[in-house]
């Protein structure tokens, strides 16, 4: 199988910290896979997903298709959906919807090439995907939080990614959105084969789909491997507690 | 009112209008990005430059250049070593400019205060050379082409710098070259609105038009034209009443910008 993530050994300390946010991190992700990334606050979910994306400094082997972040970050961040967490935005913010979620291709076009015809078709057919076609020319500033994290997930998939690190995703969704961007990134997965992380504090936000399940907590990864395992292992328990009935 | 020779009225307002549009249409990044004290900090340094200039008998125009130019090259750099916002960096090195330039002026020789310096201080339309008016129109064309040749990706960084660089833009370029952009706008519109008050010029203008629009394609449409209404309007008050230039701009385009706050869209239910 073709592996889309490769991280060995990596640790992520942020500037001025003495204590790494994520210690030791080995993670191979293969192409088409959903995996889920759960652990409570403060684990280094969020690290994860952006050193994962080139966008922290960190020391270990860190790859994206085959490419060092390191080298190759900008590169490969055009061929990278990020969504990043609570994203809001001031009521006063002076963009349009339809130009945000625009944005999401831009680096991928590259510079001295307008946004063409065809593009737009793409990011039209998103928004419409998400039932946000009707706030296209609304102020972003304007939108309530769901409507907001929805443009945000639209500029993602605008770019055609062919690896999606979602933050929180679902955060401010609705249980019917939910399911609509789960069976987006469904379609993805089996039409493109695009892979999928999603990043949730919350357990009964794991996607329906997901077939694994990685456990941050304290910055390391606890327990790897099938929704039933990881909730079985002890692990999940010193991580989350007794909690039971969460997870339907 | 006084009567200028109509060459020279022709010159500053040629070398005003381009001025207001210019500052204007940069000042749409400076406000956006929150680029203030970095702009306040450039404008007096070139403030500074331009009295060393006179002091030294160099060109002082050249001078506000080099001198906005390095603040903008340093400001990175030394934001980065001392891990600190260049927004700060930029609030401790501008007393420090404005400091020099004084220095600076105290130690021009004579009792006399001269035209070029007192213009450097408060802006004046009657040293704005044709050169000067070239300048303008040259900087005012790359500014515009280069909006317009990266607008996708700056409309990227404006929306958020961070988010873009997530995307695959290079936002640390974009921001740098929108600084230079800056210092070199600052420092060529100094003559004409003068060293205290050139950046209300970049700031007025560019929030009058944020007041007015959601769509930032609209506001990079509108800036310039306030920004030459609010040079127009003030030097024909500085005109009429006899004047300082400067002032009479910072005036009227403070006017603007308070109208523009009290009919402003946002403040309506949309
Ligand atoms: N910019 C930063 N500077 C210093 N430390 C940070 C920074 N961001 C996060 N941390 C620390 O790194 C650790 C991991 O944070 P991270 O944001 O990755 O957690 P998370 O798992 O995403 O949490 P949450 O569920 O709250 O989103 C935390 O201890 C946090 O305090
Ligand atoms: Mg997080």
């Amino acid at each position: 199988m073709e592996v889309v993530v490769r991280l060995e050994g990596v640790s992520t300390t942020y500037e001025g910290e003495r204590r790494p946010a994520i210690t030791d991190i080995n993670l191979l992700v293969e192409r088409g896979e959903l995996i889920t990334i759960i652990g409570p606050n403060g684990a280094g979910k969020t690290t994860l997903l952006e050193t994962i994306n080139g966008l922290l400094p960190s020391e270990g082997l860190v790859e994206v298709f085959g490419l060092s972040v390191r080298e190759h970050g900008r590169e490969l961040r055009r061929r990278i959906g990020y969504v990043p967490q609570d994203f809001m935005v001031e009521a006063g913010t002076p963009f349009l919807v339809k130009d945000v979620v625009a944005m999401g291709r831009v680096g991928r076009i590259g510079p001295l090439r307008p946004i063409r015809e065809g593009d737009w078709e793409i990011i039209w057919a998103v928004m419409e995907e998400l039932g946000i076609a009707d706030l296209a020319d609304r102020p972003i500033g304007k939108l309530s939080g769901g409507q907001q994290q929805k443009v945000m997930i639209a500029r993602a998939l605008a770019k055609e990614p062919e690896l999606l690190l979602l933050d929180e995703p679902f955060s401010s969704l609705d249980a019917r959105s939910r399911m609509v961007v789960c069976e987006i990134l469904d379609g993805l997965r089996e039409e493109r084969g695009v892979t999928v992380l999603v990043v949730t504090h919350d357990l009964s936000a794991i996607p329906e789909g997901c077939e694994r399940i990685v456990l941050l907590n304290e910055g390391r990864i606890t327990a790897d491997g099938a929704p039933d395992q990881v909730f079985a292992s002890e692990a999940f328990l010193r991580a989350y507690g007794p909690v039971r009935a969460v997870i339907a | 009112m006084i009567a200028l020779p109509s060459t020279l009225l022709l010159r500053a307002i040629a070398g005003g209008v381009l001025a207001g549009a210019l500052c204007s249409l940069v000042g749409v990044f400076a406000v956006r990005l929150r680029m203030s004290s970095i702009g306040f900090c450039m404008s007096h340094s070139a403030f500074a430059g331009a009295a060393l200039g006179v002091l030294l008998a160099l060109d002082p125009l050249l001078m506000a250049m080099l001198a906005a130019l390095a603040t903008a090259a340093l400001l990175g750099p030394i934001s980065e070593k001392a891990k600190l916002p260049a927004n700060v960096i930029a609030g401790v090195m501008f007393p420090m400019t404005m400091a020099l330039a004084f220095i600076f002026l105290m130690l021009l020789p004579g009792p006399v205060i001269g035209l070029t310096v007192l213009s450097l201080l408060w802006g004046s339309v009657l040293t704005v050379s044709p050169s000067d008016v070239a300048f303008l129109a040259i900087l005012l064309a790359l500014t515009t082409s280069f909006i317009v040749l990266f607008w996708k990706e700056l409309n990227a960084v404006l929306f958020d710098p961070r988010l873009a660089e997530a995307d695959g833009v290079n936002s640390r370029a974009y921001m740098n070259a929108i600084i230079f952009l800056l210092g070199g706008v600052v420092a060529l519109s100094l003559k004409l609105v003068g060293g205290l008050l050139v950046y209300a010029l970049v700031v007025n203008s560019a929030s009058t038009a944020l007041q007015l629009s959601y769509d930032m394609k609209k506001i990079f449409l509108l800036s310039p034209f306030i920004g030459m209404l609010a040079f127009l309007s003030g030097f024909g008050l500085s005109l009429w009443l006899d004047l300082p230039v400067g002032s009479s701009i910072v005036l009227t385009s403070s006017i603007m910008l308070a109208t523009s706050i009290a009919l402003s869209p946002k403040r309506k239910r949309g």
